[in-house]
């Protein structure tokens, strides 16, 4: 195998993923060796990491396609407040399916504004936050929604990794096994041509929104059973809910030409768990932590992307 | 009498003012290559876009086997049994070979709702070695092949389910000659199994060669079927045209001495996988011609000469000293170019007449630092009619227009700005006689005037008729050059090509 085929092969983007991973973790080690880094400290890194890996895996199906869903953090407090609701009348039965149901009907409303305006998804997610984040407040009368003890197993080892690990197996299984995987590449790539191949850009974009929705359903049991309690959002405080999952997006799409995308989410949001934890084992303010943690984001996907020269970026 | 496949009855199509197809009916027999013949804006794409559900048609029915057919789109008239490779690009980076040569019709390879990856890149392979593309992998990312494989792998997308109506919309002047070669070995291969090629191309040697019967367009009109035997490029000329033209629309002096004055000189251009060691010098009032196959770099020299190569080496000077690096620079100093990818590098294609002509003079057309639409539209008006550009319109978007009239604007927004040396990659590609004998006249007249033109070409005909000095590439470099001469013939610059 040359060196071109191996930089090209799916083997190299994992191998540089699990290097920036030991790399990352290395140097906040060496730095606050006694605060950072020690093996059960990981272990809750990569707990909260993989909890917004989940809705970076949502987001994945829309941003591949060209538009952006900023309701996913207003998504995720509803679908929490709702969980919280349910799991007192059903159990665990309502904590899994309630938010499931209640972020994919959200997502479904999300595609279908989106579709039928025919304006910008950022516009059209960002007014929807608002209406959520009002029916937010609503369903918790503007209260502290907490969940109950009996019900928090999904907020820890080892049920927060079936759950996650079950989100990312369906997402990785969508993009490889069916044809929405092809088609969100293809309109992706030229909606126009996509159209001409029989492809219903229509229906995928919905179908992503829905997907996306669904996917902040399943975050959201993993984020109040790990939190325990959520707080309704207004004037878009939910909005910082989005960002975590989103770097982790990106990362997915730098690293889709290796073909796993999945991995680079996950492996992405562990990244990212080990820059902010690092930054606060130093002891850094949280304005240096933002710059820094900012700047580390696009240095990384700028080196992985590693853009055709001459190619359009948008 | 061969067996009736497709009949296509009063098909009538408008878009806007402009009547593309005007009540056309025509006839495909089983077993036959028809050609489709017109000029630019004839309706000759229109109609089989029609055909093949890219477009809908306002009127009119196609009947297949004397069963009516209403495609929605190109996998709709696929199932239905008829297929096309387009002009341009048709196929979508980010899928591997294999999605794109099964795009909309993954259900073949699912059961229960799972995509059977496998198989379909199995098939896929199996396809392209079945038709000599060996070398193409199916499971590789389609992004990592050029312009002219992408288009091979479009022919077996378009026909590895045996369509019985195949439509070659224009695709060989994508094709160099090894391109062109498979493409007439698939058409010929249709043929034999009692299919139909309706084969589209402004070559009309080419169109005599390969087609048994021709249909001329003019303005959306059928003028008259024609069979291939016993017709003549000049007959073929006469029916698109509604008038005689003369046989020759190229240059006719020969002898003129070439300037001594340099204009501009490149020396010892490298660019990676492109070029290897490529030198050259341009005359004031010449018209430098630079062919050979479609890989040998030529396309990269003009490029690289307009400072849009990149990981370019060597040096480009003008003869005022002024070093050329990059695109503004060129610009600046005077250097126009037309890239041979018209749609995506010499167009904003999603943008208007006027904006798209007025591009590279706005600083020019500023009044007191301000842009006023009035000045901008009298621009570009006055340099889209002198080009002949047939539109509605100045705020016409260009995606609208057809290949010839997308090429006038192109040429007209360097005119418009007066430009010394015109840098001109395929300026003809896809373009019908009439459009073709007006860029001639009008690169004649440049000429004339003083201005330096490089003609990048793939058609050698163009290049003796065209050029005072070949250069003929090969393998990234300079192969051999040439004179302009009435003795200099086609076999000669072959023979350096290949």
């Amino acid at each position: 195998m040359n060196v071109k085929k191996l930089r090209e092969s799916q083997w190299f983007g994992i191998l540089i993923l699990a290097l920036m991973t030991v790399l990352f973790w290395a140097v906040f080690k060496i730095m606050a060796p006694e605060t950072f880094g020690s093996y059960t400290k990981v272990l809750t890194y990569i707990k909260t990491a993989f909890i917004y890996a989940i809705g970076g895996c949502g987001l994945y199906f829309i941003c591949v396609m060209g538009p952006f869903d900023m309701s996913v953090g207003a998504n995720i407090v509803l679908s929490s407040v709702i969980a919280v609701t349910a799991s007192k009348y059903f159990g665990y039965a309502g904590l899994i399916i309630a938010p499931i149901i209640s972020g994919t009907l959200m997502g479904l409303i999300n595609g279908l504004v989106y579709m039928k305006l025919q304006i910008s998804s950022l516009i059209v997610t960002v007014g929807l936050s608002l209406v959520y984040e009002a029916i937010g407040i609503f369903a918790a009368n503007g209260k502290e929604s907490v969940l109950s003890t009996d019900y928090r197993a999904f907020g820890d080892y080892p049920w927060n990794i079936v759950v996650a690990f079950s989100a990312y197996f369906i997402c990785a299984f969508i993009l490889k096994y069916t044809k929405m995987g092809t088609y969100a590449y293809a309109i992706g790539t030229n909606e126009v041509v996509a159209q001409n191949m029989g492809v219903n850009v229509r229906k995928c974009k919905i179908l992503a929104f829905v997907l996306c929705g669904f996917f902040a359903g399943i975050q959201s049991i993993l984020t109040i059973s790990y939190g325990t309690s959520m707080t309704s959002a207004s004037n878009l405080a939910s909005m910082s809910r989005n960002f975590t999952p989103l770097m982790g997006t990106f990362f997915g799409l730098a690293f889709k030409k290796y073909g796993h995308p999945v991995i680079a989410i996950v492996v992405g949001e562990i990244i990212i768990s080990f820059m902010f934890n690092g930054f606060v084992a130093l002891g850094a303010p949280t304005t240096v932590q933002n710059i820094i943690t900012g700047l580390a984001l696009l240095t990384i996907v700028t080196l992985t992307t590693k853009p055709i020269k001459g190619a359009v970026v948008k | 009498m061969a067996e009736l496949l497709l009949h296509a009855e009063d098909i009538d199509k408008k878009f806007g003012i402009t009547h593309a197809v005007n009540h056309v009916s025509l006839d495909f027999y089983k077993g036959e290559i028809h050609a489709l013949i017109g000029e630019n804006g004839s309706g000759k794409s229109t109609f089989t876009s029609m055909l093949t559900g890219i477009y809908t048609k306002e009127h009119g029915r196609f009947f297949l086997e004397g069963e009516e057919i209403h495609p929605q789109n190109q996998v709709d008239a696929n199932r239905k049994g008829v297929a096309i490779i387009v002009q341009e690009v048709g196929t979508l980076s980010g899928l591997t070979v294999a999605e794109n040569i099964f795009l909309g019709k993954e259900d073949d390879f699912i059961s229960h709702g799972i995509k059977h990856t496998n198989a379909m890149n199995r098939k896929a392979q199996e396809l392209l070695n079945s038709y000599g593309f060996n070398h193409i992998d199916a499971t590789a990312v389609i992004d990592t092949y050029n312009f002219e494989e992408r288009k091979l792998i479009e022919i077996v997308k378009s026909t590895h389910f045996n369509p019985k109506v195949l439509v070659v919309d224009e695709t060989t002047t994508a094709l160099g000659h090894e391109g062109r070669r498979e493409l007439f070995k698939v058409m010929k291969k249709m043929k034999e199994l009692g299919n139909c090629v309706i084969f589209i191309s402004h070559d009309l040697e080419e169109v005599l060669e390969q087609s048994d019967s021709i249909s001329v367009l003019r303005d959306g009109v059928l003028i008259d079927t024609v069979p291939s035997e016993g017709t003549t490029v000049d007959d073929l000329r006469k029916l698109m045209v509604g008038r005689e033209m003369s046989g020759n629309f190229y240059r006719t002096d020969y002898g003129e001495p070439i300037s001594e004055e340099v204009v501009l000189r490149a020396e010892h251009l490298k660019v990676p996988g492109e070029l290897r060691d490529f030198s050259l010098e341009l005359h004031k009032g010449e018209i430098l011609g630079i062919g050979g196959l479609s890989e040998c770099g030529m396309h990269e020299v003009g490029k690289a000469l307009f400072g849009a190569s990149y990981d370019r080496e060597g040096s480009v000077t003008l003869a005022n000293g002024t070093i050329i690096k990059d695109i503004p620079t060129a610009i600046k100093n005077s250097i126009a170019y037309a890239s041979k990818d018209r749609d995506n590098e010499s167009l904003v294609i999603n943008d208007t007449i006027r904006d798209n002509i007025c591009l590279p003079s706005l600083e020019n057309l500023k009044r007191n630092r301000i842009l006023h639409n009035r000045d901008m539209n009298a621009f570009a008006e006055k340099f889209a009619k002198e080009m002949s550009t047939k539109m509605e319109g100045v705020d016409q978007f260009t995606s609208a227009l057809s290949g010839g009239n997308k090429q006038k604007v192109v040429l007209a927004r360097w005119i418009g700005l007066d430009s010394d040396i015109i840098i001109l990659d395929s300026p003809t590609r896809g373009i019908d006689i009439k459009v073709k004998a007006d860029i001639y006249a009008r690169m004649d007249e440049m000429r004339k005037s003083g201005k330096s033109i490089i003609m990048i070409s793939e058609e050698i005909m163009e290049l003796l008729g065209m050029s005072d000095r070949i250069l003929i590439m090969k393998d990234g470099a300079l192969q051999g050059e040439f004179l302009r001469s009435e003795e200099l013939t086609d076999e000669d610059l072959i023979e350096q090509m290949v």
